[in-house]
């Protein structure tokens, strides 16, 4: 009974992580077609800001998030405006902004290797304490950050479901062109999803290197595992990418009291090998019909 | 001249004149670091088949590549296979690797098969590294796959014993000759009926369809002939530098091949190759800037790609058309 | 004679180096009904696409009340009154009936309340169905869907493109009836239709486009005195 709410605990904090790293994503791939390879340098760009902000230049805690949303939110549209605009006007879109995000991933994140170092940084922002159930303490971070995780995911949904702004971004992923015969100026809607994708990142930094540590590479591990929750659930569909998030953080929690940490993150990745053998569109994907 | 002469009189000429450097600049550390970028040119200029010519968005060059270096390694060190046969033989497994690869990629489409062969080389990673459990005590506790620290003293090709204060030449001369071979194949494949079928399949799916070009054979024809090489080149890396290690998956050795693809050219014969050379020749020139090395590459591969999609190669033909 | 909405001067448009509409000349004049008409492929789609701004114009002009809309972006097209119901639909499947409609009013919210009223009335089918997401609706239900989402938008031109395209007989009949009772309240609409005969009788004028160009321009009653015309390109 302690192991279950013990593997559940952690299992609900590390879901609640995966799943705001992959609601921005998730959200760029279904209105852009693009795959943002640097959306794990941005997730570690946030969590250094936070860091920065607190600890230099001493501000709250709760303006150091704000800032470093704020700052990743900016970097968002910075590759807007550089890369993704410049792309749309060509051929091969979605192969192109692939390699170019690679490219400006690497940037970032060997930018931040020159300016905080290699080596591991504790993340000021934390919350002390613990909360007992049955006999198993929970951190109050872990508690903290499920909290943080689920306002920002009911304030993404309200935003999506209930504002006309959100309206538009859901409209321009289902079809583009309807939008635009809509009056929704696509190119902005980009611009916005990218510097939401952008905020969301850094916060979801900031809560891995809570309970971690900063490192210059951090990003990459989240990053391929919010890509796994995006695959699994099928590119684009950011509901179904809270749910295997969720889902996912469980299942990583079961498999690393059942094998070990080592071998938890082989097996993730296994399982996606297989789901997208199995279901090449993800599990909730349904499949495009390619018309000649 | 039709493409297929110019294309073997370019060859001819690139071949003549690296087989007569060794001649011009003997010093060891030009002739290492040039067999270093024969590997590598072999590697891209493969990938560049299927990347460039299949359109297939496969992450899964480097895992192939480490294929060939372990394999080579593994048959030397558990089964004393000679390295003259290790080589072939792991070129062998690395196509059959290749065509598992390709064989899960079949139905997937550009970003989900980028995701899966990403997924499946940092599999690999995560299962060597993460092997800690002896698996021979021979000469100290070593895990199958060697763990971190890799796999070593499985052998040699020979000619380090044959010409012992020159085998660096030697080895120079057989890269060199790998590659001239892998080249000439990839001409065949771009310029033959695979290149063909691509581009068929590119330019007007539902005809080449209709005729009966089936994408997934070619797909599957494309990963295993890509793989037969990058295995070699992977084997022969093994040998020559007497290690095999988890670092050849690492992500920068990743971003710096893409680059030269992507800055030599896409898709052309002599891109990759070019981009090879350039951008060996630009790691060496700025060896004392070496913290800035990542960013300048990111930077170099986000610009080509925004700016010329074409890469070098297409900047050198557009400029020779327009002279004539 | 009422003066002209929506003004073609010479238009010339197409894809990546490909002239798809050549030299277009019409207009669609305040409370009529316009209607292109043409066999398939002969650029009727492109030509509302055009208008729309979605394909580049390459020469000439597209005016609206006298001013150029040719040079500007498809959202500022919508912004200045000129709405397009696309062919096939397009519909926002994952979004609710009246998701879609309020997607409509996306442009123009003011007085969004009464346009929604309206077009239950007008459809009351949609009413019914308003909760249901767009992707579960009849191929009926669908171009009623369109044609609400279109009319949400408050626009001073309506632009249809094949709107009776994969129906049933009958469902045409209840489409058509829509809109004609629509020209009746005096909305300025341009209609493409591939069947001439389907809407001859209640089109103010009719241009036949063919190859790109236009080949022939009358009163809608006209057309169908010239079976010559009809004949050869329309092929009835």
């Amino acid at each position: 009974m302690d192991v279950l709410i013990q593997i559940v605990a952690s299992g609900l904090t590390l879901g609640a992580m995966y799943a705001v790293a992959t609601i921005g994503l998730s959200l760029v791939y279904g209105s852009l077609n693009m795959l943002n390879m640097a959306h794990g340098a941005i997730l570690t760009l946030g969590g250094y800001i936070c860091y920065a902000a607190i600890v230099h230049a001493g501000l709250h805690p709760a303006l150091a998030l704000l800032a470093a949303a704020a700052v990743c939110a900016l970097v968002g549209l910075l590759i807007y405006f550089s890369a993704a605009l410049p792309l749309l006007r060509a051929e091969n879109f979605e192969t192109n902004i692939f390699i170019a995000t690679i490219g400006i991933g690497s940037v970032i994140e060997n930018l931040m290797l020159k300016g905080f170092g290699p080596y591991p940084i504790p993340q000021p922002l934390a919350v002390g304490g613990q909360v007992v159930i049955g006999n198993v303490h929970i951190p109050l971070q872990n508690v903290f950050i499920l909290g943080v995780a689920i306002v920002l995911m009911a304030a993404v949904a309200i935003l999506m479901q209930r504002t006309s702004a959100g309206r538009a971004i859901r409209a321009t992923s289902m079809n583009r062109e309807a939008a635009q015969l809509m009056g929704v100026r696509v190119g902005r809607i980009y611009a916005q999803v990218l510097a939401l994708s952008g905020a969301l990142a850094a916060v979801s930094g900031i809560m891995i290197s809570s309970i971690a540590t900063l490192t210059p590479v951090m990003g990459g591990d989240p990053m391929l595992k919010a890509f796994i929750v995006c695959v699994v659930a099928g590119l684009g569909n950011v509901y179904g990418a809270v749910i295997a998030a969720i889902a996912l953080g469980l299942l990583e929690a079961a498999t690393q009291y059942v094998l070990g940490v080592r071998w938890s993150f082989a097996t993730l990745l296994l399982l996606v090998i297989l789901v997208l053998i199995w279901r090449p569109y993800g599990l909730f994907g349904k499949q495009q019909v390619v018309r000649l | 001249m039709t493409s297929i002469r110019r294309d073997i009189l370019i060859g001819l000429v690139c071949l003549a004149l690296a087989a007569a450097l060794p001649l011009a600049m003997p010093g060891r550390y030009v002739i290492t670091q040039s067999t270093l970028f024969f590997i590598w040119a072999i590697v891209v200029v493969q990938w560049n088949l299927v990347l460039g010519i299949g359109g297939i968005f496969s992450l899964a060059q480097m895992a192939l590549f480490a294929t060939g270096a372990y394999a080579t390694a593994m048959l030397g060190f558990y089964w004393k296979v000679p390295m003259l046969a290790a080589i072939p033989m792991a070129g062998v497994i690395t196509v059959a690797m290749g065509m598992l690869i390709g064989l899960a990629c079949l139905r997937l489409r550009g970003p989900y098969v980028a995701l899966l062969t990403l997924a499946i080389a940092q599999v690999m990673y995560v299962l060597i590294v993460n092997d800690t459990d002896c698996f021979t005590t021979v000469g100290g506790c070593m895990p199958l796959f060697g763990g971190v620290r890799g796999i070593g003293q499985f052998g040699d090709i020979g000619l380090r014993a044959l010409f012992p204060s020159k085998w660096y030449i030697a080895h120079y001369y057989v890269g060199l000759a790998l590659l001239a071979v892998a080249v000439a194949i990839s001409i065949v494949v771009i310029r033959g009926p695979l290149g063909l079928a691509f581009r068929a399949l590119r330019d007007n799916p539902g005809y080449a369809m209709s005729r009966g070009i089936s994408r997934f054979k070619y797909q599957l024809w494309i990963f295993a002939v890509s793989a037969f090489f990058t295995g070699i080149a992977g084997g022969f890396y093994a040998v020559h530098f007497r290690v095999v290690g988890p670092t050849v998956f690492s992500f920068s050795t990743l971003l710096f091949l893409i680059a030269m693809i992507v800055i030599g050219g896409l898709g052309s014969i002599w891109g990759p190759l070019l981009g090879a050379a350039v951008l060996m020749l630009a790691d060496e020139g700025m060896r004392e800037l070496s913290d800035y090395r990542n960013i300048g590459l990111g930077l170099l591969l986000a610009v080509f790609v925004i700016a010329w999609p074409n890469g070098l190669n297409g900047w050198l033909q557009r400029s020779l058309t327009s002279r004539n | 004679m009422a003066e002209a909405a929506l003004e073609i001067v010479d238009a010339s448009a197409g894809y990546a180096g490909r002239i798809v509409l050549d030299a277009i000349k019409l207009s669609a004049r305040k409370g009529e009904l316009t209607a292109i008409v043409g066999p398939n492929g002969h650029g009727k789609s492109t030509l509302l696409k055009a208008i729309s701004g979605l394909v580049p114009v390459t020469s000439g002009e597209i005016r609206l009340d006298g001013s150029r809309i040719d040079r500007l972006r498809p959202d500022q097209i919508v912004e200045r009154g000129v709405i397009q119901v696309p062919q096939g639909d397009l519909l926002f499947p994952a979004m609710t009936v009246h998701e879609n409609l309020l997607m409509g009013a996306y442009a123009n919210s003011s007085g969004s309340a009464e346009r929604l009223d309206f077009v239950f009335t007008l459809l009351p089918k949609l009413k019914e169905r308003r909760n249901q997401t767009a992707g579960t609706l009849s191929g009926g239900e669908r171009r009623m869907c369109g044609i609400g989402r279109g009319l949400m938008a408050g626009g001073e031109v309506l632009m249809l493109d094949e709107p009776s395209l994969g129906l049933a007989p009958i469902v045409i009949e209840q489409i058509y009836e829509v809109i004609f009772n629509l020209r009746r309240e005096g909305r300025t609409i341009l209609l493409v239709e591939e069947n001439a005969e389907r809407i001859a009788e209640h089109a103010d004028m009719i241009h036949l486009l063919d190859n790109g160009r236009i080949a022939w321009s009358g009163l809608g009653a006209e057309l169908m005195a010239r079976p010559e015309i009809v004949e050869t390109y329309l092929g009835v």
